[in-house]
């Protein structure tokens, strides 16, 4: 499965312009982490990947067809979990589970079910009504409906929000697993998520796609630009992106991004986080 | 296709509101059997269809309310963040919402059975009268265009507004409170009780004039087109 982006831009009716002029290729096995802050535009793509939105100019082809032309086709081939989406609460969740692979046009809906109830580990919740489950459980209910069928490509929109850290690995490396014969779509806040599991990075912020490359290539453009001091002055942040800061019994110890450290910093190697800081950081001074 | 009815069917009918509604529907029916039924309708018998459309109409108030009630279920923040899931899914939007309409519908269709058999009911009991098929006609003419124009315009409404479906639900209040022209008289039930007068015979067959059929078809050709917009998506998804 193929999807090219081209020169897509989104202006949502109240004027405010979502998406500028994006261009993007997506292309199957990957497991693609999109990264961006909050209000960067990235739930916005998604929507117009999963057709919920037509782009105000622009092109999504899916496979070389237009995406208006081909959105059965692709709704048949996908998996979506979106950031904030709602359940049936009166349903237990094999009967929701049952309901969407009705709507999917799912075949032996009774075994994908099983099998999805067993990938997101709810078999005890399975004959629980869904207004019963917490946060995290009704999550992975969304990620369960999102796998029903084995689409052959997935959307995942903050889909470990709200799960306990023993969870997040679980879905990471059940995400990882997934992207081995398909195309899977990771919108996260949680760097480590994307960097233990994505192949492939791309950056958006302010509507704009600012990095689009390997979590490596990410890591090698912040070289140089991450250092460590002991904080002696509050001074000596100014002009720094500071990343971390750590109360120690020898003293404050800072970590931090910048165009040009100072000569008191110490470089240090940078992480994807520093990489990702450095590179919305150097945006927002530009 | 037929799986979804049957959960949207469960969703509407399988809950304490639905039970809730059909008891308070059953009591003010006996209430209204008892006391005004029985008494008959402009001098013709409680059994007449002059007497049983009164009592119809006396019942859409809370029929109305039900429809509209199923609407909820469509139409509320809840459901409006479900329809995102739903959207991204290949039914195609037609074939879901007729599916969801039909349950609805057959809420409401559930709804009004329950007050025609508890009338015919009390007609048995009271005076072993069972020739229901003559109160057919009166049923339709008063029921059904104000309920299929309740669905469409309240889903038109929760589409706009999810809380205008609540409004919407005092119209019927709103209608039998007003003194509505004589077209408009099966909307508030002044039509089964003036209209026999005016025909000055004891007892008259029931007719309804082209006056009065004209709005009824009216709502229910309104009711029709405003359904078939139910496959336009939930603004939630934009």
């Amino acid at each position: 499965m193929e999807l090219k982006i081209q020169n897509v831009s989104m202006t949502y009716p109240s004027g405010k312009q979502a998406l500028k002029g994006l261009n993007l290729d997506l292309k199957s096995p990957s497991l693609i982490g999109l990264l961006g802050p909050n209000g960067a535009g990235k739930s916005t793509l998604m929507k117009l990947l999963v057709a919920a939105l037509l782009p105000t100019e622009g092109s999504i082809l899916v496979d070389g067809a237009p995406l208006n032309k081909v959105e059965g086709k692709l709704k048949a081939s996908l998996g979506y979990l979106p950031q904030d989406f709602g359940l049936f609460e009166e349903l237990t969740v094999t009967q929701f589970l049952d309901y969407m692979a009705a709507l999917k046009g799912v075949r032996s809906p009774q075994a994908a079910i099983r099998d999805v109830i067993r990938a997101v580990n709810l078999e005890e919740k399975a004959r629980a009504k869904i207004r019963t489950l917490s946060g995290g459980q009704r999550q992975r209910v969304g990620i369960a409906q999102a796998l029903l069928g084995d689409p052959p490509f997935l959307i995942f929109d903050e889909p470990t929000v709200g799960l306990d850290p023993e969870e997040r690995i679980h879905f990471r490396n059940l995400f990882s697993r997934t992207a081995q014969d398909r195309l899977v779509l990771l919108s996260t806040h949680i760097i480590e998520d994307v960097q233990s599991v994505c192949d492939q990075i791309v950056v958006i912020n302010h509507g704009q796609i600012r990095f689009t490359g390997t979590p490596e290539q990410l890591i090698a453009s912040a070289a140089g630009h991450v250092g460590a001091f002991w904080e002696k002055d509050e001074k000596q942040e100014q002009g720094l992106h500071i990343t971390a800061r750590v109360n120690t019994s020898q003293g404050v110890r800072c970590r931090a991004v910048a165009d040009q450290l100072p000569p008191y910093a110490q470089a240090e190697e940078p992480t994807l986080e520093d990489a990702y800081l450095y590179l919305i950081s150097r945006e927002a001074v530009q | 296709m037929g799986k979804i009815f049957r959960y949207e069917c469960r969703r509407l009918l399988w809950n304490k509101f639905f039970i809730g509604l059909a008891v308070v529907l059953l009591l003010y029916g006996a209430l209204v059997l008892h006391s005004v039924t029985i008494l008959g309708v402009s001098h013709t018998a409680p059994f007449s269809p002059w007497s049983f459309g009164d009592y119809l109409s006396r019942m859409m108030l809370l029929l109305w309310l039900g429809m509209l009630f199923f609407l909820t279920f469509y139409t509320s923040p809840q459901a409006r963040r479900a329809a995102i899931l739903m959207d991204a899914t290949p039914m195609p939007p037609k074939q879901y919402a007729l599916a969801r309409c039909a349950a609805a519908l057959t809420g409401g269709a559930l709804l009004t059975l329950l007050c025609m058999v508890e009338a015919a009911v009390f007609y048995g009991r009271m005076f072993h009268w069972y020739s229901w098929g003559s109160l057919l006609l009166p049923a339709l003419v008063t029921l059904l265009p104000a309920l299929v124009f309740a669905l469409g315009s309240g889903w038109l409404a929760g589409q706009i507004r999810p809380w205008l479906v609540y409004v919407w639900m005092a119209v019927p209040f709103l209608l039998a409170a007003l003194p509505l022209p004589e077209a408009l008289g099966l909307w508030n039930g002044s039509f089964f009780t003036a209209y026999p007068l005016t025909l000055e015979t004891l007892d008259p067959a029931f007719t309804v004039p082209e006056v009065v059929l004209l709005p009824q078809g009216i709502a229910l050709a309104a009711g029709i087109v405003l359904l078939t917009a139910w496959q336009n998506r939930y603004p939630a998804a934009a």
